[in-house]
């Protein structure tokens, strides 16, 4: 039989070992404290009536009753027409933060970058990522006036900073074994960048560009803001200034449908884009317990954004 | 031997052609094509994609960018623009725990491993996907129209948004946990929910944590188009200072939030860095 | 205690695991199940707690038969069976307790689970049974900070948790090493031997089998090809078990000699 192992040694020592106590959970009580401050410090400051909360849900029921109780289908052209611009605002704003965010991905990308590269493609991210969409467009209105182009350019802008970040992720997260032999063949650094990152990350990346269509579709709302065109313009001149509920009803049963049809055809494409041609691998069960980055909260092998 | 492009190719084994592109491939690039064209061009259904127009508006002097050139800081000052910042952190900060605290069973329930039945699993997801399509301003306009002007529609509108972000992200890890725990869990006699909490919960907890760091990081920076519909927060002076075209006061306050959010997004990064 | 009546199980893609098996373990034996990966070693296990249900025949454990329809008496049944893991299945982010109290959440009511405020019964139980296996000290360790033998330990003292009348191991010590299975298998022997537990252990090592098997069972394809006292299983019967002769891969202490 086996020779006695550290193991064995270690378990003879046990037998003077007695239970330990429970140990003071410090980063637990911390945890609780700062919550309940923040719960307390919050709802006891702010501006907020308890009577308002209280009418909520007999409210909610009225106005989904003049919603629904019949909606206005007299606007259902119309509300089609909005959502289809808003669809158009996501697409041209997705790929113009697409064309934007990809040199800054390779330039913020740890792999491929200097330091000093990466840390000043990262502050520029950054601060895309931080601006409010709405900060972009009353930016923009000036240059394009109050026309969904305004939207579009501001949609792209403000997603350069999500889009770059996570682009630098995935090219970070490439095979290395390629681009050593791309060394080893004498390549220059753009050629190695064309001949072995872009294939491996490009779907990944296309992947992500689709994705934030998806999360641009929604954003595209903040066009209602300031009148600048799309459903969410609709929306808010029925809700907000002319009251009129049953057609808001329409469009908004018009948004969400087009929407969740959108996302799934969405969904769909990026599944097959990552998955490839060969249906060998299925991207769902690639990886189980994924590294997870800092930014974007995403998955660094599964590009699923966060909104 | 080494090789000579220029000497003709010997032998008889037959090169393989280069194979066309998949029809997935050239559908894709069409579809791709034709959407872009679509959505650019001037017609109703596009948005008017024009750069001429673009210079034309470039070179002409306008009102906001003057204000951008002298801005005005001293708003902090006023009493509503400080308010505003208040109301804006109060806001994100409520809708993101009660948003946590909602959307932690949402997420659970939104995958085949977390749901106690078939029935559950597909009305959450529904209900999720829903909740989801909705953007926060219009949230936010329904229930400025509901209960009137205020924070509270704020808060609603965040909160709804707070829930389908967690909701969405973190179920989103639950299809990825290691089932082992899962099968332990059952053979020792447990039930659905305490398998859930025991097994499921803990391979969670941490990305859940993140997402909700991650959606106050959304909240803040949300908060500032609500106040254009009258649902509070820093929005509201700047709508206002919008509206009379005091572009050098809203230049202010908006470096002053960019500051503030590009704070709280480093700070929030960095916990959340260590939290994985 | 553990009775198979006709038993067999067909997975749905049409292959079948189980096939018309007849046998009854007795209380306190220490059993060991041999036979080549795929031969339905681990089907054969799970379908004494009902994780894979028989789709013929019947499984009796004591006097309650496994019916998967009745989700309450299932569970009442697995409560009553431990069970050990190859992979030792431990939440690694949680304590080391927390993993042993998880095998007495049938008898823990949903809001106390919910909250994580276990009695401080359960809580004695779960540090009996970390002291059993000699590893209480690190009841307030994260599972992660474990090594492999360790961890299993702490998957058997989960079982132990659970106060079974049985308790079934999927090749406890397939992801051990060699000295560290030898220490497993000894743990196991022991607790059956003064708990007076029935223990249902799958294995692909032989030797292994040998050494610590009251009675060892030989599957092949589904079938039942031997069954009988520990000592008296020869070569020739691990050759009819095996289809083949045996060779290094079979035995553990060859593999020993090549670490």
């Amino acid at each position: 039989m086996s020779a006695p192992t550290t193991d064995d040694q270690a378990r003879r020592r046990n037998e003077e070992i007695v239970r330990p106590e429970k140990p003071f959970a410090r980063f637990r009580w911390v945890v609780t404290i700062t919550l309940l401050v923040l719960w307390f410090g919050t709802t006891s400051t702010v501006d907020i009536e308890l009577s308002g909360l209280a009418q909520l849900p007999e409210r909610i029921v009225t106005y989904l009753g003049l919603m629904y109780g019949p909606p206005d289908l007299s606007v259902l052209g119309q509300a089609v027409e909005e959502m289809v611009i808003s669809l158009g605002m996501a697409w041209i704003g997705t790929m113009i933060a697409a064309a934007c965010s990809f040199p800054l991905g390779f330039l913020a990308a740890q792999n491929l970058s200097k330091r000093p590269t990466v840390f000043v493609a990262r502050q520029v991210l950054n601060f895309f990522r931080a601006v409010p969409e709405i900060i972009f467009l009353i930016l923009f209105i000036p240059i394009f006036g109050l026309q969904p182009m305004a939207v579009a350019v501001a949609l792209g802008i403000s997603s350069i900073g999500t889009i770059g970040k996570l682009t630098a992720e995935v090219i970070e997260g490439i095979d290395p074994g390629p681009l050593e032999a791309a060394d080893a063949s004498g390549g220059g650094r753009l050629q190695r960048i064309r001949w072995s990152v872009i294939p491996q990350v490009m779907p990944e990346v296309i992947a992500l560009w689709l994705y934030r269509f998806e999360i641009n579709i929604r954003n595209s709302a903040v066009a209602g803001a300031v009148g600048a065109g799309g459903i969410g313009t609709l929306l808010v001149r029925q809700i907000g200034q002319v009251r009129d509920f049953a057609g808001a009803g329409t469009s908004l049963a018009v948004m969400i449908l087009i929407t969740l049809l959108v996302d799934t055809a969405s969904g769909r494409l990026r599944r097959r884009i990552i998955r490839g041609p060969t249906r060998s691998v299925d991207i769902g069960a690639e990886e189980p317990d994924g590294g997870h980055s800092g930014d974007g909260g995403a998955p660094a092998k599964n590009p699923i954004a966060p909104i | 031997m080494s090789l000579d492009a220029s000497s003709p190719p010997k032998g008889t084994s037959a090169r393989p052609t280069k194979p066309p592109p998949t029809a997935f491939a050239v559908l894709g690039v069409l579809g791709f094509i034709a959407i872009t064209i679509a959505a650019g061009y001037d017609w109703t259904y596009g948005i008017a994609f024009s750069i001429t127009e673009i210079i034309e508006n470039f070179t002409r002097t306008n009102p906001a960018y003057e204000g951008l050139l002298n801005i005005d800081w001293t708003r902090f000052e006023s009493e509503v623009v400080r308010q505003g910042f208040a109301e804006t952190f109060q806001m994100a900060t409520i809708a993101t725990m009660l948003g946590a605290l909602f959307g932690l069973p949402l997420a659970l329930f939104n995958s085949v491993t977390g749901a106690p039945n078939k029935t559950v699993y597909v009305l959450v997801k529904n209900f999720n996907s829903v909740v989801r399509a909705i953007p926060d301003l219009v949230y936010a306009v329904l229930f400025v129209a509901m209960i009137g002007r205020g924070v509270l529609p704020g808060v609603l509108a965040l909160f709804f948004l707070s829930v389908a972000v967690i909701a969405k992200l973190t179920s989103d890890t639950v299809d990825g946990v290691d089932p082992g725990p899962i099968e332990s869990a059952r053979a020792s006699g447990a039930s659905h929910l305490q398998m859930v909490r025991t097994a499921l919960l803990p391979q969670v907890l941490p990305n859940y944590v993140s997402f909700s760091l991650y959606t106050f990081e959304i909240n803040l920076r949300g908060s500032a188009v609500l106040g254009f519909v009258g649902a509070g927060g820093i929005g509201e002076p700047l709508n206002n200072y919008y509206q009379r075209g005091q572009y050098d006061r809203m230049w202010g306050v908006v470096v002053g939030f960019f500051l503030v959010v590009f704070l709280v997004d480093r700070i929030s990064i960095a916990m959340r860095k260590r939290l994985l | 205690m553990i009775r198979f009546e006709h038993a067999s199980v067909t997975y749905p893609g049409g292959v079948q695991a189980l096939k018309d098996i007849n046998l009854e373990l007795g209380a306190g034996e220490f059993i060991v199940i041999v036979g080549l990966s795929g031969a339905g070693k681990s089907t054969l296990i799970r379908a004494v707690n009902g994780l894979v249900p028989l789709t013929e025949g019947r499984c009796f454990v004591g006097d309650r038969e496994v019916r998967v329809k009745d989700k309450k008496e299932l569970r009442a049944l697995r409560a009553e069976v431990g069970m050990i893991f190859q992979t030792h299945n431990l939440v690694k982010r949680t304590t080391v307790l927390n993993n042993v109290l998880m095998g007495r959440l049938h008898r823990t009511s949903l809001w106390r689970t919910l909250i994580g405020a276990y009695t401080k019964g359960d809580v004695e139980l779960a540090m009996q049974a970390l002291e059993r296996v000699e590893i209480v000290e690190k009841a307030y360790v994260r599972a992660s900070n474990l090594s492999g033998g360790q961890q299993q330990r702490v998957g058997i003292a989960r079982a132990l948790a659970q106060q079974p009348s049985a308790v079934l191991a999927d090749e406890p010590t397939a992801s051990l090493d060699p000295p560290t299975s030898h220490l497993v298998m000894r743990d196991l022997k022991g607790i059956c031997r003064d708990l007076g537990l029935t223990m249902l252990v799958n294995l692909h090592f032989l030797d292994l089998a040998r050494a610590y098997a009251d009675r060892i069972v030989g599957l092949r394809a589904g079938e039942l090809v031997y069954d009988g006292p520990g000592e008296s299983a020869d070569e020739t019967v691990f050759r009819d078990i095996y289809g083949r002769s045996l060779t290094a891969d079979d035995v553990l202490e060859s593999k020993a000699a090549e670490l």
